[in-house]
């Protein structure tokens, strides 16, 4: 038996650390650790839901705008009002437009070096990279010579800037699979991605002023008001990114997944699955959501999401005591002891819907939306399992390469729902709706937003009294997934995900990286919570009117 | 975990229906099939990088390191949002980023091995993203097994300089707001407590606009500057961009002279791009250069997108107490002190929409209008600035009679 362990994981967001026991080549026990706390929910206390909507995002500069929609939506529910129609078709604009950043980011520049080898592109033959690209069918718009000739360049000065320290030669020199050919295509898409990622965000800039941290989504609606001219800047970015995504991202995942189909062996998790949902339709009924909500059992069965059922446990994390807490507004405080994998072990809490650990993310929304018969998604799942030659066998694609190709599905679906979303937008502005912000009357009360990142499922709860918050919870996609042992003793989501990986190196333990890279994490969303219990009082640093 | 498909169930389940693995690999795309199955498991890493060196001495690139603290990637994903140069061209021509925890291809050991490399040669930049933590001797962030105030100290002390990115990095950002329960505080601060007196360049922002990160990678990079040869403000921010206000350079500035003001979000006077000031914007307040540089391929900022500026590069270095969440909030509601040029005037009371607190900024305003000859009769495209109109008793603009007795008929036609 062996030890082996990845601190830091990289390619993701936050510190997170992976150590995992080894014997005969594949792990048999895992422990996930989530290495930073911060504190949001104690200083959004005291401020107002519209600052709060805002300071949120601060949580998570890949997902900002989630946490700025599930923030809002929890602020109008606890006002009781709703959001004009225009507010909800820009909030969807500006959601998926993070959604589709999010996601290229996440499977070119993020996933895809632990498949691609852009240094082995070197050894291509670029006359047969193209005709390779056309028989894969996807897109080649950049310059293969070009590039062969900017790989050459860079790695003949010997530094080796991103790549230094890589696992390519991990497994003997055999885990990246890849004909030199189509390593230089897809480095020719992951620099194409990052271009597209940027473009996506584009949009989101378009309408939130920025990206990172959109500035318009706020309690009530929006305060971002179209004009012609962005309307049809909006118009033509949207058709940009959803044109490449078309045309790149489901062809170079399958041909990817040509290579390394034993991944659709290991990597499968807890089998449990939950979405809260995301993409306001009409009805504002979450079943409705164009990525509808609902929780699968460990038989796939669907049934509707009850908050009372979720509860956080703390005995294998770094805060006091080892209750489990029942959402909404509980209190922990936060207490450093040490690293102990037989103890506690993780800023992460472990959450569970139904006394029971779940998957967030992709994966899960789709097989959500599979269920409650989303047409784009059904059809999409049934072409994938047929030409895996099997149909209505879920099983396959719950595993560490199925919940990897998963997230192309999602982004196509998305990129088309954004023109959709474009032409609806257009034809309200030209029915003369001008109504984008409703100012609330009351500003008491209490709300959930129930909402998704790109990692899954979102939740932020608050109780508002005067206009002020007095109790702030978030439960964040990736601390469902990186969760540490159950109070039953069941392992965390990716815990589980990782026993049975096949490791052949433990310095260089590749599979688990491409396992733990399936889920997408986000650890700085994972930790936050806290609430002293100590009374401790602290001292206001501002006088009433902020001026020192 | 029995619905998950083995490899010799899915072999079966393949095989049952004709499948060859030589034709699912044709069904995926065709590749394989083009490019020959013979090279499967041929390992192949180019000999160039077998010769490379990571902490290696010489080169064409400028070395880096880019350690994120207790960050949320913000500022690290707005670099990525860059272009010309893209960030691509960064990191393959202008600088060895030797670590960087989201964008490196290594992971774990050999990340951290990178790094201690990079280090013992020298001569690089830091780059450090989020607020350093205190918490619990700095176990309120871990990575590598060790607290992460010990990777800053070791980073921070053999590198030219520090360059700490975005707010969180300048003063612990909104993690230094009450109650500030992690312990965080900024580069500065935590270096100058150690003892380390490698220079600090602070570019607050939340998250720090890409732009300003690269021009100072191009004073270093291609300009062959040295770090201490930048004009720095006495908070240590680079001059050129954090030494006017939001405000100065505003494109609804106009508007503000004129009198025009935006009430309420996503209203008409919202979409006439009026000024944003009676609904907290700290424009007037915040150094930086938002309004020149833009984000996100220069395609909007706040202001123009419709949102009040939140103040988020306020961060005084040595003070996590006096960070922008603690001093701005509530965004947008509270005026503090209004800086126009170098008149201040601080509130006495909490302005909820235009009052007289601002009336009488624009009064002074006004003063500087006329002493510059600009406005007697306000702007070319009105007749009469609103607050004049609305208070004859006070206006100090100079206007004809005829615009007296329209605004009296307008009144009068009002009321009618």
């Amino acid at each position: 038996m062996t030890r082996s362990v990845i601190d830091p994981i990289t390619r993701i967001e936050g510190h997170l650390r992976v150590e995992m026991e080894v014997e005969n080549g594949a792990v048999t026990d895992a422990w996930v650790s989530g290495g930073c706390f911060r504190g949001m929910e104690l200083v959004v206390e005291d401020r107002t839901p519209e600052d709060a909507a805002q300071i949120v995002q601060r949580i998570c500069g890949v997902c900002p705008v989630s946490h700025a929609h599930a923030s809002a939506i929890a602020g109008e529910k606890a006002y009781g009002i709703t959001i004009p129609n225009n507010a909800r078709i820009l909030r969807n604009l500006v959601e998926g437009a993070q959604f589709l950043h999010s996601h290229i980011l996440w499977f070119y520049n993020l996933c895809a070096l632990d498949y691609v080898n852009p240094l082995n592109a070197l050894d291509a033959d670029v006359a047969d990279a193209y005709d390779l690209a056309q028989a894969a069918g996807t897109s080649m718009n950049s310059d293969l010579n070009a590039l062969k000739e900017r790989l050459s360049t860079f790695a003949a000065n010997k530094q080796l800037s991103i790549f230094s320290g890589n696992w390519f030669d991990a497994d003997g020199g055999e885990a990246y699979k890849l004909p030199p050919e189509l390593d230089l295509i897809c480095t020719a898409h992951y620099l194409e991605a990052l271009t597209m990622q940027s473009k996506a965000s584009e949009i989101a800039g378009l309408i939130g002023g920025k990206m990172p941290h959109i500035m318009t989504s706020t309690v009530g609606g929006t305060m971002f008001v179209p004009t012609e001219e962005k309307l049809d800047d909006l118009k033509a970015l949207v058709d940009e990114v959803y044109n490449w995504v078309e045309a790149t991202m489901i062809p170079d995942t399958l041909a990817l997944a040509g290579y390394y189909q034993d991944a659709f062996n290991w990597g499968g998790g807890c089998g449990r699955y939950i979405a809260w949902g995301v993409f306001e339709d009409p009805s504002f009924d979450m079943t409705k959501r164009y990525l509808p909500a609902g929780v699968l059992d460990e038989n796939l069965n669907l049934s509707e999401v009850e908050e009372s059922k979720i509860t956080e446990y703390v005995g294998h994390s770094w805060y006091k005591g080892s209750e489990t807490y029942t959402s909404p507004y509980f209190t922990t405080e936060p207490e450093f002891t040490e690293y102990d994998v037989n103890d506690r072990y993780s800023w992460v809490k472990a959450p569970a819907y139904d006394g029971k650990p779940m998957e967030a993310g992709s994966f899960a929304r789709l097989l959500v939306a599979y269920k409650r018969g989303v047409p784009f998604v059904v059809e999409q799942i049934d072409n994938v399992l047929e030409t895996l030659g099997a149909p209505g066998q879920f099983g396959i694609l719950q595993s560490t390469l199925g919940r990897t190709a998963a997230r192309q599905i999602e982004t196509l679906y998305i990129a088309g729902l954004m023109k959709e979303w474009v032409n609806e937008l257009i034809e309200s502005v030209k029915s003369g709706d001008s109504e984008y912000y409703r100012k609330p009357e009351n500003i008491t009360g209490a709300g959930t937003g129930f909402w998704e990142a790109p990692r899954g499922a979102l939740y932020h709860s608050e109780s508002v009294k005067d206009g002020k918050i007095e109790g702030y919870q978030i439960i964040i996609p990736s601390t469902w997934n990186l969760a540490p042992h159950a109070e039953d003793g069941s392992y965390g989501p990716l815990e589980q995900a990782l026993i049975g990986v096949p490791v052949a190196d433990v310095e260089k333990p590749i599979n688990a990286l491409r396992t733990v890279h399936s889920f997408d994490p986000c650890t700085a969303c994972a930790v936050h919570v806290t609430e002293p219990a100590t009374g401790k009082h602290f001292e206001t640093v501002t006088n009433p009117w902020g001026v020192k | 975990m029995e619905h998950e498909a083995t490899a010799s169930q899915l072999q079966a389940m393949l095989e049952a229906r004709g499948v060859s693995r030589r034709s699912f690999m044709k069904m995926c795309g065709a590749v394989a099939m083009a490019a020959g199955l013979s090279e499967l498991a041929a390992p192949r890493v180019a000999q160039a990088l077998e010769e490379s060196v990571i902490g290696a001495t010489e080169g064409n690139l400028y070395p880096v390191i880019w350690i994120e603290g207790a960050s949320c990637t913000g500022c690290t994903e707005a670099f990525a949002q860059i272009d010309e140069p893209d960030p691509a061209s960064v990191v393959l021509e202008m600088i060895s980023l030797n670590y960087s925890e989201t964008l490196s291809a290594a992971a774990g050991h050999s990340m951290e091995e990178a790094k201690t490399q990079t280090i013992e040669a020298g001569n690089y930049l830091l780059v450090y993203e989020g607020a350093v933590l205190e918490g619990w001797n700095g176990q309120a962030l871990r990575v590598a097994d060790k607290p992460g105030t010990e990777h800053l100290i070791e980073a921070a002390e053999k590198a030219n300089a520090v360059i700490a990115l975005g707010s969180c990095a300048v003063n612990g950002g909104w993690m230094g707001a009450h109650p500030n329960s992690a312990g965080a505080v900024g580069v500065q601060m935590y270096l100058e407590k150690c003892g380390i007196d490698t220079p600090v360049i602070n570019v607050p922002g939340c998250p720090a606009n890409p732009e300003w990160l690269v021009a100072l990678i191009v004073d270093v990079v291609l300009m062959k500057l040295s770090p201490a040869d930048i004009p720095l403000t006495r908070e240590n921010k680079p001059e050129l961009i954090f030494g006017q206000t939001i405000h100065d350079n505003c494109q609804r500035r106009g508007h503000f002279e004129n009198g025009e003001f935006v009430y309420q979000f996503g209203s008409e006077e919202e979409k006439k791009g009026y000024c944003l000031y009676p609904l907290g914007c700290r424009g007037p307040q915040t150094y930086a250069n938002c309004g020149i540089v833009r984000y996100n391929h220069r395609r909007s900022w706040c202001v123009e997108s419709g949102a009040p500026c939140i103040g988020c590069c306020e961060a005084a270095p040595m003070d996590p107490g006096h960070n922008w969440v603690e001093v701005n909030t509530p965004f947008y509601k509270r005026h503090r002190d209004l800086r126009i040029g170098d008149w201040m005037i601080q509130p006495g009371t909490i302005a909820l929409t235009i009052t007289g607190v601002l009336a009488a900024a624009l009064v002074v305003h006004g003063f500087g209008m006329k002493a510059a000859g600009r406005a007697p009769k306000g702007a070319e495209f009105e007749k009469i600035r609103k607050w004049d109109a609305k208070h004859p008793q006070n206006s100090i603009g100079q206007y004809d009679q005829e615009v007296w007795d329209e605004v009296n008929d307008t009144k009068k036609g009002g009321q009618a």
